[in-house]
C-alpha cells in the first residue's frame, strides 16, 4: 500500500514538473499518449496531490498521536463518549428541527406529530432524549475520571476550566432542550429557572428578562429556548470541544502514575488506527445501548403547558434533582450563592488543590473532598428522587 | 483498509512470544473480526441512516376520507358543492347517464382544481363555460377535458380526487388541512 502511494506522489511529481515548465507537454501526456489502466489511476491520484498537497506521512503524523497504554481500558474511553454522543445529538436535533415549531401555539403540536405521525419519529425524539441523558451522565463520569486520577494538576489547569465550561453547556443544552418540548415541565421548568436567575443579586433581573424576554413566561419566551438549545450552545460546544482536544494534543494525554508495565513492553501504542477501533465499537455499542432504550422506554409526552395550573408532582429532569432539593433545602438567595459558590471552586479547582497540597502537605486531600462531594451529590438525588414533595 | 491493517501489522502491545505462535490462524481471527467489524458498522449505522430517511420522507399524514352526502340522494345530473375542513370547494357531480337507485363511485365526478400541468390552481370562468389556469393559459371544458394550451398539448385532463361509496355513503379523499 505504501509502494502505491509513493509511487502516486513521484508521478504526481513528474507530471505537474512538466505541467510547469511546458503545459502543452502534459496536454501531449494526457491526450495524444495510449493511457493504460494504472496510468490511469495514478493520472487521478497526481490530480488529487496536486490539489490537496498533503503527504502520507503528514497525515500519519496528525492522526498517530501516540496514547499511553492504560487508554486500552475501556474506563478511558469515557471522553471520547460525550463527543460520539454530541454527534448523535446533532444528527438527531437537525431531525426533529425539521418538523419542530418553536411557538407557543405550534410547539406541543408539532411535538406529538413528530411522536405520533411521522415515521419512525418516536425513535428519533426517543434516541436525542436518551442520547442527552447518557451524555450527561458521560460528561459526569469523565469529569470525575479526570478528578480522581489527578490529570487536572499542572500544566492542564486549563483545560479543567474548559472540561467544566463544557459541563455547564451541557447541563444548558438539558434545560433549554425540555424546554422546548411546551409539556408542564418545560413551561414550569423555564418559569422557575427565570425565577432561580432573578434571586441572583443585582444581575439576575436583567439575566431573568434575557432569558424570558420579559416578566415571565409570554409568546416571545420559547423562540429563545430555541435559539439557545439549537444555535448558540452547540456552537459553543463545538468550540470549546474544540479547544479541549486541542490543548490534549498539545500536552499529550495524561501519562497515568503507579502503572506496573513489563519492561520489555512499549508504553505507548497508536491512537490511529488503534484507538480509534475502541471508539469504533464503543459507538456501536452506544447505538445499540440507545435504540434499546428508545425502544423500551420511549419519550413520552406530558400534559401541554398550562400557565394556570402547577402540577401536584413537578420535577426537573434527573441531572438537577441535587440543586432542586438544595433549593428546597435552603431559600433561593442562600441556594443560589452557595451553588454558585460550589461551581466557581469547581472551575478553579486546579489552584484550590495547589493550594491544599500546600496546607495539608498531602497530594490525596482533593481526592477525599471528591469522595465526600460525590456522595453528598449522590444522596441529594436519591433523595429528591424518592419523594414526592 | 483496517481489515488490512490488522493483518500486516500485529499492535505492539502483542508480545514477541505470541507473534510466533500460529501465524495463519492469528491472521485468519484478525481477518474474520475486522469484517465482522465492518459488517456491524454499515449494517448498525445503514439502517440507522435507512431509517433517517424514512423520517425525513413525508408520511403522507394530512389526507383524510370525508363524508360527502347520501350517494343515492343525489339525482342523476345533479351537482353538489363540497367544502373541505381546509376550505377547498369542489364540485361533485352525479354523472347524467348513471340511473341505477344505490351508484358507485364511478358514477360521480370530483374535479380536482389542481393543473396538471404545473400545480396552479384553476378556476371557472362561468361566462366562457371553462375552467382556466392563469398560470400558462390552461384551459379545461365543465367536464375537465383539457381544451387547449399547455395541458391540452400534453393531453392531461384536471386529476379527479379519488371518490368511494361505502354502504350507500359517499366519501372523498381530500388534505383536511392546510397552510
Amino acid at each position: 500500500m505504501h509502494g502505491a502511494y509513493s509511487r502516486g506522489i513521484a508521478e504526481s511529481q513528474v507530471l505537474s514538473g512538466i505541467w510547469r515548465n511546458n503545459k502543452y507537454l502534459l496536454w501531449d501526456v494526457l491526450e495524444h499518449r495510449e493511457i493504460q489502466g494504472t496510468q490511469r489511476v495514478s493520472r487521478l491520484v497526481a490530480w488529487w496531490n496536486e490539489r490537496v498537497p498533503i503527504s502520507g506521512d503528514q497525515l500519519r503524523e496528525l492522526t498517530n498521536e501516540p496514547v499511553p497504554n492504560h487508554m486500552k481500558k475501556w474506563w478511558f474511553a469515557l471522553g471520547g463518549t460525550p463527543a460520539y454522543l454530541f454527534v448523535v445529538q446533532i444528527l438527531t436535533g437537525i431531525m426533529l428541527a425539521i418538523y419542530y415549531q418553536p411557538a407557543s401555539t405550534t410547539a406541543y403540536e408539532s411535538v406529538r406529530y413528530i411522536t405520533e405521525d411521522v415515521t419512525y419519529g418516536w425513535y428519533f425524539r426517543s434516541v436525542h432524549k436518551w442520547a442527552a441523558t447518557l451524555m450527561i451522565a458521560a460528561v459526569v463520569l469523565h469529569q470525575m475520571r479526570v478528578y480522581f486520577t489527578g490529570a487536572y494538576r499542572c500544566p492542564r489547569e486549563l483545560n479543567w476550566v474548559i472540561g467544566m465550561s463544557l459541563l455547564m453547556v451541557t447541563l444548558g443544552l438539558g434545560f433549554t432542550g425540555y424546554s422546548l418540548v411546551f409539556e408542564q415541565l418545560s413551561y414550569w421548568g423555564a418559569t422557575v429557572g427565570g425565577n432561580i436567575m432573578d434571586a441572583v443579586p443585582v444581575v439576575g433581573g436583567p439575566l431573568k428578562q434575557m432569558l424570558l424576554a420579559g416578566d415571565q413566561y409570554n409568546e416571545q419566551t420559547l423562540p429563545r429556548f430555541y435559539i439557545l438549545h439549537a444555535a448558540i450552545l452547540p456552537v459553543t460546544l463545538i468550540l470549546l470541544i474544540g479547544v479541549h482536544i486541542a490543548f490534549i494534543r498539545l500536552h499529550g494525554v495524561t501519562e497515568l502514575e503507579g502503572e506496573v508495565e513489563p519492561e520489555d513492553k512499549t508504553k505507548h501504542f497508536n491512537f490511529f488506527p488503534d484507538h480509534i477501533l475502541t471508539e469504533l465499537a464503543l459507538g456501536l455499542t452506544l447505538m445499540i445501548l440507545l435504540s434499546a432504550l428508545a425502544t423500551i422506554f420511549p419519550a413520552m409526552l406530558g400534559p401541554r403547558a398550562d400557565p394556570l395550573t402547577t402540577p401536584e408532582e413537578i420535577k426537573p429532569e434527573w441531572f438537577f434533582y441535587a440543586t432542586f432539593r438544595w433549593l428546597k433545602l435552603f431559600g433561593p438567595t442562600f441556594a443560589v450563592l452557595s451553588m454558585g459558590f460550589i461551581v466557581f471552586l469547581m472551575f478553579v479547582w486546579p489552584w484550590v488543590d495547589q493550594l491544599l497540597v500546600r496546607i495539608t502537605r498531602n497530594k490525596e486531600t482533593s481526592t477525599y473532598i471528591g469522595i465526600v462531594a460525590v456522595f453528598l451529590i449522590i444522596g441529594l438525588t436519591v433523595w429528591e428522587a424518592a419523594v414526592a414533595h | 483498509m483496517s481489515l488490512e491493517m490488522e493483518s500486516n501489522q500485529p499492535t505492539n502491545s502483542q508480545s514477541r512470544a505470541d507473534q510466533r505462535d500460529e501465524p495463519d490462524r492469528r491472521k485468519a481471527l484478525a481477518a474474520g473480526s475486522s469484517l465482522l467489524m465492518a459488517a456491524g458498522l454499515v449494517g448498525g449505522y445503514g439502517t440507522f441512516f435507512a431509517l433517517a430517511g424514512r423520517y425525513l420522507f413525508p408520511s403522507g399524514a394530512g389526507r383524510a376520507w370525508l363524508f360527502v352526502a347520501d350517494a343515492g340522494g343525489v339525482q342523476p345530473g345533479q351537482s353538489i358543492d363540497f367544502e373541505s375542513p381546509a376550505g377547498v370547494r369542489v364540485t361533485i357531480t352525479r354523472k347524467s347517464d348513471s340511473t341505477e337507485a344505490s351508484p358507485s363511485a364511478e358514477d360521480f365526478l370530483a374535479l380536482s382544481s389542481v393543473c396538471p400541468h404545473l400545480g396552479c390552481r384553476v378556476h371557472w370562468e362561468g361566462h366562457n363555460d371553462r375552467f382556466f389556469c392563469p398560470c400558462h393559459n390552461g384551459v379545461f371544458d365543465p367536464d375537465g377535458k383539457a381544451v387547449s394550451g399547455p395541458p391540452a398539448a400534453d393531453g392531461q385532463d384536471l386529476p379527479r380526487y379519488p371518490l368511494q361509496v361505502v354502504d350507500g355513503t359517499l366519501y372523498i379523499e381530500m388534505p383536511y388541512s392546510s397552510v
